[in-house]
C-alpha cells in the first residue's frame, strides 16, 4: 500500500538505514569492467597498478552496486522520485575480489520544497563499507512525496 | 602526455551514445531496478511521464566512451606514459534534463583545472568539466572529473 511507504516525512538527519552486504567476485569486477570501464587494472588479476596495488574493482562498479543494493533496501520501499545530481563522491579505498562490502545511508538533513508543496529534499550519504573501513561514498538529495493531507481523513477536528 | 604537458581549455568531443527503451530497462534491471527507470506504464504515471534513464546509465555512458576515446588516441599514435587511469573521485554531478528512449547524448571534456594530490606527489590531479548534450544542444548532464596523473620523471 502506497500507506506504508516511507515519505518525505519520514526522514530526520541522524537515521541510518543498514542496505545489506555483498561480497564481490572477480567475474562481477571483470563483467562491468568489459562493458564500462576496460582497464588492465580492472580486467587482469595479474595487472599491477602502481596507485591501486594491482588488480581492484571500478570505482563505478562500486557506485552502481552500492545503488542496486540501495534500490532494494531503501528507495523501492519509499516515495523516492530520483536526484537531481550528487554532489561528491569519493573513491577512497581499492576494493578487491572477495571483499565483503557493506551499504549504509545516512539522513544528513531535510528540507520542503518551496516551489513544488507534493515533495521534499532528503540530504543522504551513501557509504560503502569493508568493516570499519569507509572505501566509497556519494552525497546526494534524493526528492521523495510528501504525505498528502487529505490522506488522513479520520483526523478530527480540533 | 605528463600531468605538465596536458592543455586546459580545450574542449573535446569524446563520443556519442543513443539511449533506448531496451538499453535502459536492461541497465537498470541490474543497477538501477525503480519503477521510473524499468516499467512503462509505471512510468508513465510517474512524475517523469514515461521512462527516463536511470542516472547512473548515463553517468557510466561517460567511464565508456572516454575509455573508447583513449583507444582510439593511442591507435592512432599518440604516445601513453601511464597505463592505467585511476580517479579519487568526481564532485558537481548534475542530472539536468530527463534523459528518454531515443535521445542520442554527444559527451565532451575540458580539462579544466591542475592540483597537486600530496598523498601521491609523483601524480598530479586534473579536474574536467563534462558535459553531455542532446541532439538540439541542450546541456542535459554534467560534472566535474578527477584523474591522477603521471608528472614527467625528475632528472
Amino acid at each position: 500500500m502506497a500507506d506504508e511507504l516511507l515519505h518525505f516525512e519520514d526522514f530526520q538527519a541522524g537515521q541510518e538505514y543498514p542496505c545489506g552486504t555483498h561480497v564481490l567476485t572477480a567475474g562481477e569486477i571483470a563483467e562491468f569492467a568489459r562493458e564500462f570501464d576496460p582497464q588492465p587494472q580492472h580486467l587482469d588479476p595479474e595487472a599491477s597498478s602502481e596507485i591501486l596495488g594491482g588488480y581492484a574493482a571500478s570505482g563505478w562498479h562500486l557506485c552502481a552496486l552500492a545503488m542496486r543494493m540501495i534500490v532494494d533496501g531503501l528507495f523501492n520501499r519509499s516515495t523516492s522520485m530520483g536526484a537531481p545530481g550528487l554532489d561528491e563522491v569519493q573513491w577512497r579505498k581499492p576494493v578487491r575480489a572477495g571483499d565483503s562490502l557493506s551499504v549504509k545511508v545516512e539522513v544528513l538533513g531535510t528540507r520542503a520544497s518551496s516551489s513544488r508543496p507534493d515533495r521534499g529534499f532528503v540530504q543522504l550519504r551513501c557509504s560503502m563499507w569493508r568493516k570499519d573501513e569507509r572505501v566509497m561514498f556519494w552525497t546526494c538529495s534524493v526528492m521523495f512525496r510528501r504525505r498528502a493531507t487529505e490522506a488522513h481523513p479520520s483526523t478530527g477536528p480540533g | 602526455m605528463w600531468f605538465e604537458d596536458v592543455p586546459l581549455g580545450e574542449k573535446t568531443v569524446i563520443g556519442s551514445y543513443t539511449f533506448t527503451e531496451e538499453n535502459i530497462v536492461a541497465f537498470a534491471r541490474k543497477y538501477d531496478p525503480q519503477p521510473f527507470h524499468i516499467d512503462a506504464a509505471a512510468a508513465a504515471h510517474s512524475p517523469y511521464g514515461g521512462l527516463i534513464a536511470s542516472g547512473w546509465h548515463t553517468a557510466l555512458v561517460w567511464m565508456k566512451l572516454m575509455m573508447a576515446y583513449r583507444q582510439a588516441q593511442v591507435a592512432a599514435g599518440a604516445t601513453r606514459t601511464q597505463e592505467n587511469y585511476v580517479s579519487p573521485g568526481l564532485r558537481d554531478l548534475k542530472w539536468l534534463k530527463p534523459v528518454r528512449p531515443g535521445m542520442t547524448l554527444t559527451y565532451t571534456n575540458q580539462a579544466s583545472q591542475k592540483l597537486d594530490w600530496p598523498s601521491l606527489p609523483a601524480y598530479g590531479l586534473l579536474e574536467g568539466n563534462n558535459e553531455a548534450l542532446s541532439e538540439d544542444g541542450t546541456v542535459v548532464y554534467s560534472f566535474v572529473n578527477r584523474v591522477l596523473i603521471a608528472r614527467r620523471p625528475s632528472q
